[in-house]
């Protein structure tokens, strides 16, 4: 038996047997701190799983330990000690705040702070928070995490689709993402970052903290701190594996499932009889059902065929992701390489998402005065994106309820089948290619090429005086390449249509800033006084062509196509110029004072407004540190807090403030000729959206630290609102960007930690995060008008922006019915028969798509070596707009849909139903408009995460060199509990609406979410 | 002191690292910017292209599964829309329409036409401007400014009733909110404009075609007559005089010698009209849309064939017949004489492929859009859309002559030369002599007959109700008689009642949120 082995079979072995021998005794006492007995304290013996906890008077027994064994008395907040007994049967222990704790730094704008004193509101996540849940995407690791910070994950496609937007939606026409920070780069997202090498990440959510990045901080800033090299010195290598499997989460409810083709023909057969009741037919000449097509009817009529498309479109999938980091330092350098790969495959067959990425950190000191380091990260991201959202009949989430479930993926022959295939039928189908086609034979593929670093330099002249200069840089490369096969209807047929999208974006930014600190006495004062330099560009540049002989070249050789459009290209850029500083003064660790100050200058504003300037001043007053709550024995801690501040939104597009002129091509006389036209009206004054902010908040810790609490309430007012305002068209322009408008947000975020349980042997924690926001829309325009911001849809925009109501309110009838035979006259009075739906006469407001509530509830487990997190969220309050109501139930016949318009459609003995009787679609008409029986109830809890982990002993893996060995199993998005109204598979979507900031919750079809297993590796060595 | 120096020094250091003044300039590489405009000939005459195929001549080619410019048709009760859906077909045909619901019908109509209107502006107000551009170019393009801006605001008038008259291109926020002004002015306007490029346009005296589909004097001119022939109608009543314009207008196209009727050949296939389906350089077309597989498409092929015929082969997922005439328009033809109501002339009801015959389930279509090539083989048409004809010219010369002058033999002359194309089986002279001993007002409702069973395509059913104010009712027993009785109170085949109202299109609730001294048309 070579060593090896043997070596394996003890670190089994020692797994299972445990045993120790040895003399032994008993020890007891009491534990103290400077204001008595201390309940609660965890004592463990050194190296063993044996330990205890203090009572209610601080009192405790150890029994049968070894006589030379040490304790180790520790308690969060507290220093740890460690004891050896030395044959002592009573040892009594002073317990001494951990002056390290209270020190506990926290990431901030252009620095770091003490957490004890922060004025403002910032939410944290610690390293071990992030790596509980193994995803690809970083975001979906701070979803839950903060409260007042919500993550929405809007689509189960490779990579996620998710939507972060802090205290509400401050804003209507710019951007309502966070900005970015990655060790001090800003970005506008970050999405393809390897979560695993984030240590932390910190969400500036007030505009006192957020006022130091000015014009890009209203909508609050993640701040994200990578690792780099081992600041220690030695050597560490970690490697992480995940390997998961997904599975379609939620089945609807099965009224809502696509009918079979049974239940279909029954639908289009009742359809055809109900003709002559819509409309009248000379005798004899009423529409019939003909069947005769042998492809796909018996002699019978009876369809041939029973095809589930859902089933045919999804699978089960096998995801993985690899994660390697290797990290070295000594006294002097330390340097950190960090590779990562992923292979994540999506639910919808041939979806998928590659990356590959490598980070590699330096950091020397080369001087008792100066210090540089660089970072570097490439990243290399593959896509394969079919269209599963959308609104056209080809996207793949509607085609699994809307293609008719008589036809095959294949004929006989092997040709796709498509909806047109009826001949000699009167079956009359709504011209769409078969979704499997559709994933087969149209490529929609995306390449990124994404690489960014910054290198710095710290100089300190003093020890109290620190220059850094930081230079950054975010390249980005973007290729998509399409093609869609002579095959498949309405997307390549007849000839083929191929399609490149290339763009190459750079960011620079040179940042400088200069900090002082010093403590003198009591007080300690911090100063920080920088300035910055950022400019981006994008070039992006289009070709479209069709008319292929064949299939063969597609996207590779466009030049054999015969036709092309127009090429197109495109240039943008702006510029930005800022200064800042931040003063923070602390007195006696119970007062402290921020101030704050950032002059911002940016190419995106008028001539006039170039300039602006956002102050902010935050207070804390640490209560507990007075003398006059030493007595109050239950509180161990409690922090007030005050801010306010400005920030500021210029996340617009470029050039608004100019007039400029649009110049295209047209059609004369067989020839393109140069056309031009007015795109915009100037105006100088166009200057960013103003958000003010006033927070006020505080910090508990009670009980010893068993209930932590930390509560804010918000108020901020966005004014000035980049609004694109509609203009009378006479003017020839629809609309000008201009400052008008104001919208607030006013709110509550609520965080609870406690301590439910902590012994030795077991120890619960629950975090309950909360967020409650009301969103109110308080001016616009010049008289208050509504505006209609789309998203556009079936009979105009299916929201509506108007006084008093919350942004993105749902716009539409009310539908109070269906005409039912005894309102026949009534009914005939709007051109209506019984039968048909009856609405209201004018539209309203149907509901809101943003939730009053939103949250989680996360509880984790320690027992032994075992570890459990069970992670629950959940939102309430808000709506649903199901647009996929109206094609899937209200239009009959002319595609397949829910069960519904066959168990629940209106018939003279069934009048009592807001489904239509059914009514073919072509022959009979229909009527199709945004109405209220769209909307279902949004809310909804979710089984976010439940995992499960077990980390092998120390002392065991130790002979086998490595450090720490995990082995976790989780399941992520377990369940979903919503309402029985809704009718989809996910009820947090904004589907094929992705880009509108007005369209959450509101979706046609939307990517069905996976329920994710995921067994994970993670060794230490 | 040394240590603040230090700082001060540092802190000196850190925010003049680089102070430059342009870093915040902006300029546009992809777009120009305004002050850098209208140096030269090429930019005013860029302005003028960018308005070929715009504004309201966009309603002749696209709409949500229709054509915009069919809502007339669907308010006449004449054609329906089979895709019910989409706003528009059902509520004109009801006479349910109103500001809100047909909001992005009607807002697109106003928004599109105003779009043009401003563009033409800019062009009338930069052309002579420009420095180093020849008189006959500079005018020629100011013509063609002219003319578009006339097109538009013909459209608006007819449409709409009283408009805000814009005259001069919007260049800053000023005097946004303008008041209607009386249909008189904007007719004036309109006149003017047309006149003037008629006079001073130096416009060629070619076809559209010839001219490489650019505005030709003989475009102007029908529109004039067009324009003239509605103002003499109803609301403005401009009576004799108007209707002697319109006359001149017409005569000014007919006497140029450009213009002719294609005439039929050998076979059914090969008639007149089906020529003219076939072809877009005729001499009988005077004013058009151009349409281009690549640059810009029409769907109109597909959507003049029923879904439920399933036709096997053809390209688009989607056909439909949105402009499907009612049995109680197409008694306005004689069978036994008529050709143009013969299956495959203007109409069929049924589509002949690889030797089997797919019906229509007694429905008919329009066959002129029908392009054999572009349903089953390319997916795409070449087709032009005709927006003014030879034939319409002539009418509206027949009209107008009987109404100044009265039944003159030139009139006489020009309605025959229509109707004995279509009546094909029938000697000319026969009609010649039917139509001179007819009355002023029988000879004008004969050409009212005629227009309705020539013109469909040119979408004048509904523009004729607006100027006579009289309805045409047709009779089951004998197809092609036609009465004609006021609009008003009369019941279309849907059973809605018009009311005067219903001449003038609601005003789109938008158009009136963003300018307060916009006031609706009665809905």
């Amino acid at each position: 038996m070579k060593a090896k082995q043997i070596r394996k079979l003890l670190f089994f072995g020692a797994i299972f047997c445990f045993t120790i021998t040895q003399a032994q005794t008993t020890v007891s006492g009491t534990v103290t701190d400077a204001t008595g007995p201390m309940p609660g304290i965890n004592i463990q013996v050194k190296g063993t799983s044996v330990g205890t906890q203090t009572d209610f008077d601080g009192n405790y027994i150890l029994e049968n330990i070894e006589e030379n064994a040490t304790l180790v008395f520790s308690f969060i907040g507290y220093s740890t000690k460690e004891i050896q007994i030395n044959g002592d049967t009573e040892i009594d222990v002073n317990m001494e705040k951990d002056q390290e704790s209270l020190e506990e730094v926290v990431v901030i704008g252009y620095g770091t702070a003490r957490r004890s004193e922060i004025t403002g509101a910032v939410g944290m996540v610690s390293s071990e928070e992030l790596s509980e849940q193994p995803s690809v995407n970083p975001l979906e690791n701070l979803r839950g995490k903060i409260a007042g910070v919500t993550v929405f994950s809007n689509s189960g496609v490779p990579g996620g689709d998710n939507k972060v937007l802090i205290r509400g939606q401050g804003t209507i026409n710019a951007s309502t993402e966070p900005l970015y920070v990655v060790d001090g780069l800003q970005m506008d997202n970050i999405d393809y970052l390897n979560p695993s090498d984030i240590e932390s990440m910190e969400v500036l959510k007030d505009a006192s903290s957020a006022a130091i990045y000015g014009a890009r901080g209203a909508n609050g800033v993640v701040l994200i701190t990578t690792q780099g090299g081992l600041k220690g010195g030695g050597l560490a290598i970690e490697f992480k594996t995940n390997v998961s499997a997904g599975v379609m989460a939620n089945k609807r409810n099965s009224l809502y499932r696509p009918m079979n083709s049974e239940e279909f023909m029954d639908v289009q057969r009742i359809a055809v009889e109900n003709a002559p009741y819509f409309r009248d037919y000379p005798e004899g000449d009423e529409p019939k059902l003909i069947l005769e097509n042998d492809l796909l009817f018996n002699s019978q009529g009876d369809p041939l065929y029973n095809t589930d498309w859902e089933k045919e479109v999804t699978r089960t999938t096998f995801s993985i992701d690899n994660h390697l980091s290797i990290r070295s330092g000594n006294e002097k350098s330390s340097t950190g390489l960090f590779i990562n790969y992923t292979d994540d495959k999506g639910i919808i067959k041939t979806s998928s998402l590659k990356r590959a990425n490598v980070k590699f950190s330096y950091n020397a000191t080369l001087a008792k005065w100066l210090s540089m380091g660089t970072d570097f990260r490439l990243t290399q991201v593959w896509e394969s994106v079919p269209e599963v959202e959308g609104s056209g009949v080809t996207a793949i989430s509607r085609a699994i309820t809307e293609f008719a479930p008589i036809f095959p993926v294949k004929w006989p022959d092997g040709s796709y089948s498509n909806s047109t295939q009826t001949g000699g039928t009167s079956l009359i189908q709504e011209g769409a290619p078969n979704p499997v086609s559709v994933l087969n034979e149209v490529e929609n593929l995306v390449n990124r090429t994404n690489s960014n670093g910054s290198i710095f330099a710290d100089i300190n002249f003093t020890p109290e005086l620190t220059l850094r200069t930081q230079f950054g840089f975010v390249n980005k490369k973007f290729e998509n390449k399409y093609y869609a096969s002579k095959e498949i209807l309405n997307l390549g047929y007849p000839d083929g249509r191929a399609r490149i999208i290339n763009n190459s974006s750079l960011y620079w930014q040179n940042e400088n800033y200069l900090t002082y600190e010093k403590s003198l006495n009591d007080s300690r004062f911090t100063a920080m006084l920088g300035a910055s330099w950022q400019a981006y560009d994008i070039y992006d540049s289009n070709i479209s062509v069709y008319g292929f002989n064949n299939d063969f070249f597609k996207y590779n050789n466009v030049g054999v196509a015969e036709n092309s459009n127009p090429p197109q290209s495109n240039y943008n850029d702006w510029s930005m110029n800022s200064y800042f500083f931040r003063g923070n003064y602390s007195y006696n660790d119970k007062y402290t004072m921020t101030v704050t100050g950032r002059m911002d200058g940016s190419s995106r504003f008028g001539s006039n407004n170039k300039y602006a300037f956002f102050p902010s001043v935050g207070v804390s007053w640490n209560i507990s540190e007075e003398n006059f709550m030493s007595d109050i024995k239950i509180i161990d801690m409690l922090r007030f807090r005050a801010s306010y501040g400005v920030t500021g939104n210029s996340e617009m597009g470029s050039y608004n403030s100019l007039a400029t002129i649009y110049s295209g091509t047209n059609l004369i006389g067989g020839e393109l000729r140069s056309t031009s036209a007015f795109a915009r009206l100037a105006n100088p004054d166009l200057k960013w959206e103003r958000n003010n902010q006033i927070n006020v908040g505080f910090n508990l810790n009670a009980f010893n630290n068993i209930i932590e609490l930390e509560a804010d309430y918000y108020y901020k007012l966005t004014s000035d609102l980049l609004l694109d305002r509609p203009v009378p068209s006479i003017t020839g322009f629809t609309s000008i960007v201009d400052n008008i408008g104001e919208v607030s947000n006013r709110g509550l975020d609520l965080m609870i930690s406690t301590r439910n349980i902590e012994t030795s042997k077991f120890a619960w924690t629950t975090s309950f995060t909360m967020n409650y926001n009301k969103n109110k829309v308080e001016a616009l325009g010049e008289n208050d008008e509504d505006i209609f911001p789309g998203p556009f849809w079936v009979g105009g925009s299916q929201t509506i922006l108007r006084v008093g109501e919350p942004v993105g309110s749902f716009w539409g009838y009310k539908r109070l019915g269906i005409w039912g035979t005894d309102e026949a006259d009534e009914a005939a009075s709007e051109g209506k028969l019984p039968g048909m739906i009856k609405r209201s006469a004018e539209k309203q407001i149907i509901g809101v798509g943003s939730p009053d509530f939103r949250g989680s509830f996360i509880n984790r487990f320690n027992f032994g070596q075992f570890d459990a997190v069970i992670d629950l969220q959940f939102s309430q309050g808000a709506e649903i707009l199901q647009q996929f109501v109206t094609t899937a139930e209200d239009r009959q016949a002319l595609t397949n849909g829910f069960k519904t318009q066959l168990y629940e459609s209106w018939t003279p003995e069934n009048q009592n139903t807001f489904v239509p009787m059914i009514r073919h679609t072509v022959l009979s008409g229909q009527d199709l408009k945004v109405d209220d029986h769209w909307v279902a109830d949004g809310s909804y809890i979710r089984g976010n995460l439940i995992s499960l982990g077990y980390t092998f002993d120390n002392k065991v893996i130790d002979k086998l060199g490595v450090n720490n060995f995990r082995l976790s199993f989780s399941m992520e998005n377990a369940f979903v509990i919503h309402s029985n109204d809704f009718k989809g598979y996910d009820p947090e979507s904004n589907g094929q609406w992705d880009d509108s900031n007005f369209s959450q919750n509101i979706f046609f079809y939307s990517y069905p979410k996976a329920r994710t297993l995921i067994f994970g590796l993670a060794a230490k060595f | 002191m040394k240590k603040i120096a230090k700082i001060l020094l540092a802190s000196v250091f850190v925010l003049t690292f680089c102070s430059c003044e342009d870093f915040l300039e902006e300029e546009p590489k992809s777009q120009i910017s305004v002050d850098q405009f209208f140096k030269d000939q090429g930019d005013v005459e860029s302005v003028v292209n960018s308005l070929y195929g715009s504004g309201v001549l966009n309603r002749y080619r696209t709409g949500d599964f229709q054509i915009n410019e069919m809502l007339g048709g669907y308010l006449s009760g004449f054609f329906e829309n089979e895709r019910t859906e989409r706003p528009g077909p059902f509520e004109a045909n009801n006479l349910t329409l109103n500001s809100d619901n047909l909001d992005a019908y009607l807002f697109a109509y106003w928004r599109d036409a105003y779009d043009a209107i401003s563009r033409a502006n800019t062009a009338i107000k930069y052309i002579p401007e420009v420095e180093g551009i020849s008189a006959s170019e500079g005018n020629r393009l100011l013509a063609e400014a002219k003319f578009f801006r006339a097109f538009n605001y013909f459209h608006l008038v007819r449409d709409f009733g009283d408009v805000p008259l814009i005259t001069e291109p919007y260049e800053s926020l000023d005097n946004l909110y303008v008041a209607r002004s009386p249909s008189e002015d904007i007719y004036s306007l309109i006149i003017d404009d047309l006149n003037w490029a008629l006079t001073n346009g130096d416009l060629p005296k070619i076809t559209f075609y010839s001219n490489g589909h650019r505005i030709t004097e003989g475009v102007v001119a029908a529109t004039l007559a067009n324009v003239q022939l509605q103002k003499a109608g109803f609301p403005l009543l401009g009576g004799a005089e108007s209707y002697a314009k319109a006359a001149d207008a017409a005569r000014l196209v007919i006497n140029s010698g450009n213009y002719s009727l294609t005439s039929h050949g050998e076979t059914l296939e090969n008639s007149a009209f089906n020529k003219n389906r076939t072809s877009d350089s005729s001499n009988e077309t005077v004013f058009a849309i151009e349409i281009n597989q690549q640059y810009r498409q029409s769907n109109l092929y597909a959507l003049t064939v029923p879904k439920y015929a399933a036709v096997p082969g053809v390209i688009p997922g989607d056909v439909w017949i949105v402009y499907r005439p009612l049995e109680e328009y197409l008694r306005i033809y004689d069978p036994a004489k008529d050709l143009r109501i013969q299956n495959h002339q203007l109409w069929y009801s049924s589509i002949d492929r690889n030797g089997l015959t797919y019906d229509f389930n007694g429905n008919w279509a329009p066959f002129v859009w029908y392009d054999e090539e572009a349903l089953f083989e390319t997916g795409k048409t070449e087709r032009d859309i005709k927006i003014s004809t030879y034939s319409e010219i002539l009418l509206i010369a027949a009209e107008a002559i009987a109404q100044s002058t009265g039944v003159t033999s030139e009139a006489v002359e020009y309605l025959a030369d229509v109707r004995s194309r279509a009546y094909w089986n029938t000697d000319r002279s026969q009609i010649e002599s039917e139509l001179a001993g007819l009355s002023k007002e029988q000879f004008i409702e004969e050409v009212w007959k005629e227009r309705l069973r020539e013109l469909p395509f040119l979408f004048k059913t509904w523009s004729d109700i607006q100027r006579t104010r009289m309805y045409p009712v047709t009779s089951a027993e004998n197809p092609g008689e036609v009465e004609f009785v006021n609009v008003i109170g009369h019941i279309n085949p849907y059973g809605a009642t018009y009311q005067e109202k219903h001449l003038l299109l609601p005003i789109a609730t938008r158009v009136k949120d963003r300018n307060p001294e916009i006031t609706g048309n009665g809905y």
